[in-house]
């Protein structure tokens, strides 16, 4: 069956505080693959997924993601998720339009410069012209070590 | 089916549902448990719209630096009687939950050394999983009949310091070097933690010019466990040509962590001249 066009999203609310020296990681926007173009970059504000992190100023995490190459389907049918060198970034200020690039497939050594910070994740799904009908699923693993 | 509509499709999806949980709040972000109480709690926040699904588990590892100055866990699957694990008593409850949204859950930490624990500080790691972001999401297209979902994990991953007996820390400071690099005055050392508990504080650099006007600054909080040879970068752009100092020092003050818990040790302090070009 042909499947020209895709969708494909994780949304999230937004994250509150915890009182007292608290850490973690919430997200803000999930990553979505809309249209035929099928690319998502990670400047993207509209679709790229964001990830709100939460730590004392000065300290360093380590992030590393868990992606999948691909989403599983019916009967064994997948659906291709590519993720490249330049598809995460980094923003000390939370800013989408101030990134540090990295690769989301190593990991990356974060510093805060504040109490917040973001990373966002851009991809490629590869949705074939013959894609079989059905339902598709993946997961993505974000791990934070603190120091 | 245009691109913009599609977008609309999805932020209007977005509005509508009960969206999935995504990662979890944690405080304290390090933790301390004392031999005389033998437990302690982590409090969780739930911020999402969701409830979120967490279990936590532990394991042994410590922060160490690679070859390029940058930290990293070495964690130690099976760690033998010269590594001071706590891993294996550290029990959570409960262990899996679900925190409803916008909830807080306060997990207790027990903990059973075995008998005849020698004074000192034994480590682990507390791994806190959240399960959630599964958002259902039709396919747009002539059939819509392809489905999608991506599911999410975060896991985060923070210091356990179970402390028995009276304890001591200090550090040793040695190896200070400095060098230019583009915009930046890279600063390396050799950290080698002394006496029976790691060393917890701060990092504070400066670099300071022929006037003994500080022109930038540099404060990292860090823990030294063994040895370590961290990396820092202090900013020197637009400065002038010509020798400065570079002055680094290690603190035991944190302003993140409870007073309490922060052993005190003497600063120490090194300085390295470098030359801008």
């Amino acid at each position: 069956m042909r499947v020209p066009e895709s969708i494909i999203s994780l949304c999230f609310a937004a994250s509150l505080p915890l009182a007292g020296q608290s850490t973690g990681v919430t997200g803000v926007r999930g990553l979505a693959f809309p249209g035929v173009s099928r690319v998502v970059v990670r400047t993207d504000a509209a679709n790229s997924g964001q990830f709100d992190l939460k730590a004392h100023p000065g300290a360093t995490a380590s992030l590393t993601f868990l992606l999948p190459a691909v989403m599983t389907g019916p009967a064994g049918a997948t659906m291709t998720l590519v993720f490249g060198a330049n598809d995460a970034g980094f923003s000390a200020s939370q800013s989408i339009n101030s990134q540090v690039a990295f690769d989301p497939r190593t990991p990356y050594l974060a510093t805060f410069s504040g109490n917040r910070a973001s990373v966002f994740l851009g991809g490629t799904a590869n949705p074939s012209t013959a894609q079989r009908a059905g339902n598709y699923t993946g997961t993505i693993t974000l791990t934070v070590v603190f120091f | 089916m245009p691109r913009s509509p599609l977008v609309a499709l999805l932020v209007a999806l977005g509005a509508a549902r009960t969206l999935a949980a995504q990662g979890v709040l944690i405080a304290p972000h390090a933790i301390y448990i004392d031999h005389a109480r033998r437990s302690g709690t982590v409090t969780l926040y739930n911020p999402n719209a969701a409830p979120a699904e967490v279990s936590i588990s532990t394991a042994f590892g410590y922060p160490i630096t690679d070859s390029l100055g940058h930290f990293a866990l070495r964690t130690v699957e099976r760690p033998d009687s010269t590594l001071p694990s706590a891993a294996a008593w550290v029990q959570a409850f409960p262990r899996r939950l679900t925190i409803a949204p916008l909830e807080r859950q306060t997990v207790r930490l027990l903990v059973t050394p075995p008998a005849g624990l020698p004074d000192g500080e034994y480590w682990a790691r507390l791994i806190i999983s959240a399960r959630g972001g599964t958002l259902p999401v039709g396919v747009a297209g002539d059939t819509a009949a392809v489905r999608v979902q991506l599911n999410l994990v975060v896991n985060t991953n923070i210091g356990l310091s179970y402390r028995k007996g009276p304890l001591a820390t200090g550090v040793t400071l040695s190896k200070l070097r400095a060098r230019v690099v583009r915009d930046s005055v890279e600063v390396w050392s050799r950290l080698e933690r002394r006496e029976t508990a790691a060393y917890v504080g701060t990092v504070r650099a400066a670099v300071v010019d022929a006037t003994g006007k500080v022109r930038s600054t540099l404060n990292a909080p860090i823990a030294v466990y063994f040895v370590m040879e961290p990396r820092y970068a202090l900013s020197v752009t637009g400065l002038a040509p010509g020798a400065y100092w570079v002055r680094y020092e290690l603190v035991t003050e944190r302003e993140d962590l409870d007073p309490a818990v922060v052993l005190q040790a003497a600063a120490v302090r090194d300085s390295v001249q470098v030359r801008l070009p």
